[in-house]
């Protein structure tokens, strides 16, 4: 799905420039976690990228203070890339990994119902639609274009729900017999 | 969700007569002022708490219910899932949906101080 040019002219960017002393590690994989967990694009190395809003704002707010704490520099910028063309080729490029990660858990809502048709235990299966939609949050959160896959993956764990559901009450209602 | 947590934890464990004023960047701040929550503040993240928790741990609130709302602070502001509380999400929805229906923060604050208050009496039901 394209994104249209008025949205496109919307869309302001944060990007945090920062450098940590390689050692000890941890705060770089610290700060690299974070990022990954927010859904940062990496635009070259200590040079990462995200749609403003409130949320991201404030987190990396902290994320530069906590660059700072750790010995390292960071500065916190907002930017506008200098074509449509190249504003809608960055969120392209935002959408790939949720795009990625929703196909990921359409199948494994696909596999749970497989699981449940075959007469798998009801308290694993719950377990593991509880994971999915876990998993399912999380990248919602982090799907700040709305990617075209998120009804598909939406739809794909109700469906899963549902079936789990459906089974878990079947097999009350067998053991009550 | 932070920033109105510590206020209603300042108010009503800490000191029920603070005054507090809201401005957009730490340099607008009256003389005289305790900043928190903000980089650089005696009150603000540390490591990897968030300023709530920094809060408890400065003025030794020992406090199981408070604890608990830490956590809940906690996983909403720094969105690492690190104690897995379900409230976060919604709770984390409402305040930032009321930061926008609300004219300003003080009408904002009278309010979340209400939340504060009935999640503190559901938990401590709970909890004792």
């Amino acid at each position: 799905m394209d994104v249209a040019v008025e949205q496109v002219r919307k869309i302001r960017w944060l990007i945090l420039i920062y450098h940590l002393p390689r050692e000890p590690s941890r705060h770089r994989v610290a700060v690299w976690r974070k990022l990954k967990a927010l859904g940062a694009l990496y635009l070259q190395d200590g040079a990462a990228a995200l749609p403003d809003s409130a949320v991201t704002r404030e987190q990396l707010e902290w994320l530069q203070l906590r660059v700072r704490e750790a010995g390292g520099e960071a500065t916190l910028w907002e930017a506008l890339p200098n074509t449509v063309d190249e504003n809608r080729a960055l969120v392209e490029e935002f959408r790939g990994p949720r795009e990625a990660a929703y196909r990921d858990l359409v199948e494994a809502a696909g596999k749970l119902r497989r699981k449940v048709a075959m007469g798998a235990d009801g308290t694993v299966l719950l377990e593991v639609l509880a994971k999915i939609e876990r998993d399912f949050r999380t990248e919602r959160r982090r799907d700040y274009f709305r990617s075209p896959l998120r009804k598909v993956a939406d739809a794909a764990i109700r469906e899963a729900r549902r079936v789990v559901k459906e089974g878990a009450g079947r097999a009350v209602r067998e053991d009550a017999r | 969700m932070d920033r109105t947590a510590c206020i209603w934890l300042i108010r009503r464990h800490i000191d029920p007569d603070a005054e507090f004023s809201f401005f957009g960047d730490a340099s607008e701040a009256p003389e005289g002022a305790e900043l928190f929550d903000v980089a650089g503040a005696r009150l603000s993240h540390r490591g990897e708490d968030c300023s709530f928790e920094t809060i408890l741990e400065e003025y030794d609130l020992d406090d199981l219910v408070l604890r608990e709302i830490s956590e809940i602070v906690h996983d909403a502001d720094l969105m690492d899932d690190r104690y897995g509380r379900p409230e976060s999400d919604g709770l984390d929805a409402v305040i930032r949906g009321m930061q926008l229906t609300l004219p300003d923060d003080e009408a904002l604050t009278l309010l979340t101080d209400a939340i504060f208050d009935g999640l503190y009496a559901y938990l401590r039901r709970e909890t004792l």
